[in-house]
């Protein structure tokens, strides 16, 4: 149960368009394949508000990731998580 | 006229009726699936299909309005209209002081006197709140053998029904079950008059997985489409999503006037002509709504004359993005307009959820403040600490803190209230002149409720000023405000004034307070101030208060608020005033009622009057011990309260002379000791002074402790303390060795209690002995006398009028069914466990029985029911118990 915020990895099935993107302001999109990858930085409350959004659009949701901190793939992000 | 059968895209969905038709059969059916997977549809014709042997009670979990009560009068008055309204139970309505328990029990009796077999049908299940939805748990575990229940729900939910699931008694249908076959989704786009190859309509359904939702949109967009099998193969070549491609897909089809009414009305939960024509800007709206529910487009309308709407969740959520971002800078605008037109209404939540969803936070906090003692008074408490998470922390504004004081008064944390009003009271002088005497009103208003609660009587005097001056209100919504802090003022005032002995003063303002209420429509209120009223007469007329008791619970019992916390005064009153004149069985049924209107807290002065009533019945039956620990709780419960009040003196005298008979002396000495001035010369604690005396062997010293209480010089509380005195002097006599003063005693003791039959001071003192003494000749109230040896005796009084009259009402089929085990030696808990009821129900099937046959307890009730040869199974159709 770690309380602190954490980046987070959210597949979801299809390309989301802008309209149901605008539901995720604190997400930056990917498109991956046939697929939507949405990014970012949250805590427990705000992933589960973000799944709750999911549930509640009626989207497929194929998998939560936490991402490693301080792991930099594509993106350059230097904040460390405590 | 509804023509359901005519929509097109409702198919008749044969399989999953079926499937519904056996998951049905088990105690509860659970539909769990993601949004947009049809289970509103399914259920929705499933219900309307014709040959329903089983009358369903259909409640849809309301979005906005997830709290407890909201849900639970909805299923109450659905069951309510299945069961033909029968079993004596009434339609309830919004209290401030809502009882889950007791709502819970109504329904379940309401179930279980209906003579149909019924289907709860629960809709949006995932939309209910936690605490709610524990108490369904409660309900589903007990529903009756010829009720079932069909929930649907997004997700999977802590119902807890592990039991049930086990005993095979749970069935489900899941997202997979609820998918389109592609026979199916060839039917829809039949029924929808669309011409589409095989191959199309397979392609068709790959593409949307038979996801109901993603049908029905493509069966709109699809409709009048010139080239459907390009629109297919598109919609399969592309990547988005299924509900965001064909919702743009559908508006891109609609006229632009349909586009605009469904993007601006999205942000509403319910919709009319009227309020879309005002935000649309044009007329004609609701021609449009009615055209698109009868194409299906997810609109539905509310009820049967169709003025109201509501678009399907998922739709809406859809709409409402997509209105957010081609258009933003309209919507505040638009919250705006909503705001003011339900504003208009009267339809105060949604005005200011609108006012809040348009950022006008200061505008939303004035709203909230001037109507949140409305709202309460409405029963939405809930709702307002909703309202009031809502508003972000950087625009808090002073007013809320009246808000914050409401409710946790609401909650009886009583400090708190005060912190929150003394911020608001810091605000005052900042406030604009014209927000001042709202603010002043309301200030005022909570303190008086606080001082009330903590029984401060000058406190309470103090903030009740305004009433002297008339009401001034600059418009009619000032004069309503008005008039209900009046009718609450009223109320606290007189209830202050009762508890404190000023008895003339809180009759005749409970009294204005009731007469207020009632006419501004606020029964709650009324029966608040008749239910303190009937409390407030005790003193002067037990028969008086019990007609005001009865009178103030029957107007409770019209709303459905039969145990609720706000007729406590009138059923501890029953309690004892029943108590004073020896009926204890029916002391004993209202006070256990009392307890059950007091679950939830209260504040102390009606704990403390619950824990007097409990002392004096087990002291009426010799039962010391017990009696000590109740008194005892209302000695501790006495320094919560500030102030002398009318009690004062008679708990500290009872506890004191209660240890003294167990022969605690040491203590009874040292709280005797610790009465400070004015009290110690109070008849009650002279009397404890003489039970000290008695129980050490000074009948001197009893008599020197007694002469102001008998002679009258002494202060009390009433007669029943003289009585007291009088058989403490005539036990003192008896020591002494004189026995015709005793009985000169006992007859004054006697003639004093006639008139109210005051027979408890007889069974405290222990005066068997003194009575059995005096000369049958020699007494002006043999009749009274024999009563009171019976129940020293242990038999409780009988009736005197209940030979062989009928019954006042027929009994119902399951008070027929409790009726039957009152002669076996099982407990209420455990005819309770045999019916698989709750323990609450059968108290309530009991004391209905007792009413209707006029009983007194269970042997009474039994032997009448012998009588009446109600004990051998009638005509009503036996029903197996499983």
């Amino acid at each position: 149960m770690d309380p602190a915020a954490a980046r987070y990895a959210i597949r979801i099935k299809g390309q989301l368009g802008a309209t149901v993107l605008s539901a995720f302001p604190a997400m930056v999109p990917r498109w991956r394949g046939a697929d939507t990858v949405l990014t970012g930085r949250l805590d427990r409350s705000a992933l589960f508000g973000v799944l709750a959004e999911v549930d509640a659009l009626g989207l497929d949701l194929l998998e939560v990731r936490q991402l490693a901190p301080r792991r930099t793939s594509h993106e350059s992000h230097n904040n460390r998580s405590p | 006229m509804r023509l359901d059968s005519a929509n097109p895209g409702l198919v008749d969905r044969v399989d999953l009726l079926a499937a519904l038709d056996r998951a049905s059969a088990s105690k509860v059916a659970i539909i769990s699936a993601p949004a947009g997977s049809g289970k509103t549809s399914l259920l929705r014709a499933w219900a309307d299909r014709s040959g329903q042997a089983r009358r369903l009670a259909v409640v849809q979990v309301q979005r906005d309005r997830p709290d407890a009560q909201t849900f639970w009068r909805a299923l109450h008055a659905a069951v309510r209209q299945v069961s033909g309204g029968t079993g004596g139970t009434q339609p309830s309505a919004a209290t401030p002081d809502f009882n889950a328990q007791a709502m819970v029990d109504r329904v379940l009796s309401a179930l279980a006197d209906a003579r149909v077999d019924i289907v709860l049908v629960i809709d949006d299940l995932h939309e209910l709140s936690p605490e709610a939805l524990g108490q369904l748990t409660g309900l589903l575990t007990n529903l009756p053998p010829h009720v079932h229940a069909v929930l649907a729900t997004r997700r999977d939910l802590p119902l807890g029904l592990h039991r049930l699931r086990l005993a095979g008694g749970l069935s489900e249908i899941r997202a997979a079950d609820l998918r389109f076959t592609e026979r199916e989704t060839r039917e829809l786009l039949d029924a929808a008059g669309i011409t589409l190859s095989e191959a199309g309509a397979a392609l068709l359904h790959e593409r949307t997985e038979g996801w109901a939702a993603g049908l029905r949109l493509a069966a709109i967009a699809l409709a009048d489409h010139g080239d459907p099998e390009r629109f297919v193969v598109e919609f399969s070549g592309s990547n988005r999503t299924v509900a965001e491609y064909l919702i743009a897909e559908m508006l891109e089809r609609q006229p632009a006037e349909v586009q605009r009414l469904l993007l601006r009305t999205s942000l509403l939960d319910r919709v009319n002509g009227e309020l879309a024509d005002l935000l649309t800007g044009r007329p004609g709206s609701e021609r449009i709504l009615l055209g698109l529910e009868d194409a299906n487009a997810f609109v539905v309308s509310l009820d049967a004359e169709r003025t109201w709407f509501r678009y399907h969740h998922l739709f809406a959520d859809l709409l409402r993005l997509e209105l957010r971002r081609t258009v933003p800078e309209e919507l505040p605008g638009l919250h705006r307009q909503a705001a003011e037109w339900f504003m208009q209404q009267g339809r105060l939540v949604d005005a200011i959820w609108h006012t809040q969803a348009a950022g006008d936070w200061p505008a939303a906090a004035r709203l909230l403040a001037d109507h949140s003692f409305s709202l309460t008074l409405d029963g939405q408490a809930p709702t307002i600490q909703a309202l009031l998470r809502a508003f972000p922390p950087a625009a808090d504004h002073p007013e809320l803190a009246l808000v914050r004081a409401g409710g946790e008064l609401v909650q009886g944390r009583l400090d708190e209230a005060a912190a929150h009003v003394a911020v608001a009271q810091a605000y005052l002088k900042a406030a604009p002149p014209d927000r001042r005497r709202r603010l002043r009103v309301g200030i005022a208003s909570v303190k008086l409720s606080l001082a009330r609660r903590r029984g401060h009587l000058a406190g309470v005097v103090e903030q009740a000023t305004f009433l002297a001056s008339p009401v001034t209100g600059q418009s009619n919504e000032d004069i309503a405000l008005d008039s209900e802090l009046r009718a609450v003022a009223l109320m606290n005032l007189g209830i202050v004034e009762a508890w404190s002995l000023r008895l003339d003063d809180g009759e005749r303002h409970l009294q204005e307070g009731a007469d207020l209420a009632r006419t501004i429509g606020r029964p709650y209120l009324e029966v608040g101030c008749l239910a303190q009223l009937g409390f407030a007469s005790k003193l002067r007329s037990f028969a008086i208060a019990q007609r005001r008791c009865h009178e103030a619970i029957a107007l409770a019992e019209r709303h459905g608020w039969g145990t609720e916390w706000m007729i406590a005064p009138a059923l501890v009153t029953l309690a004892e005033t029943m108590t004073w004149m020896g009926g204890f069985d029916d002391g004993e049924r209202w006070r256990q009622r009392a307890a059950q209107a007091l679950q939830d807290d209260t504040g102390p002065g009606i704990r403390l009057l619950l824990h007097v009533v409990t002392g004096m019945l087990h002291a009426g039956r010799g039962h010391l011990r017990e009696a000590l620990d109740e008194f005892s709780a209302a000695e501790g419960l006495q320094s919560q309260l500030m102030g002398r009040h009318a009690l004062t003196s008679l708990v500290t005298g009872w506890t004191v002379a209660t240890q003294a008979r167990l022969g605690r002396l040491g203590e009874a000495r040292a709280l005797l000791a610790a009465v400070e001035g004015e009290c110690a010369n109070w008849g009650e604690v002279r009397n404890a002074r003489a039970v000290i005396c008695l129980a050490t062997g000074d009948p001197a010293g009893a008599h020197g402790a007694l002469k102001d209480v008998v002679d009258g010089t002494a202060p009390v509380i009433h007669d029943f303390t003289v009585v007291e005195a009088n058989l403490l002097g005539a036990l003192a006599h008896r020591e002494l060795g004189d026995p015709r003063s005793a009985n000169r005693c006992t007859e004054r003791a006697l003639a004093l209690a006639e008139p109210e039959r005051l027979v408890l001071p007889f069974a405290i003192t222990g005066s068997g002995e003194l009575l059995e003494a005096l000369p049958r000749h020699d007494t002006a109230h043999a009749a009274l006398l024999v009563d009171i040896l019976d129940v020293l005796h242990g038999s409780p009084l009988t009736a005197r009028d209940e030979a062989v009259a009928p019954p006042t009402e027929e009994l119902t089929a399951s008070e027929l069914r409790v009726l039957r085990y009152l002669p076996t030696n099982l407990s209420r808990p455990e005819i309770a466990s045999q019916l698989s009821v709750s323990v609450n129900t059968v108290n309530t099937h009991v004391r209905n029985i007792y009413a209707k046959l006029q009983a007194r307890d269970r042997s009474s009730a039994v032997q009448r029911a012998r009588d009446l040869r109600l004990l051998s199974a009638g005509p009503t159709r036996p029903r197996t118990v499983t």
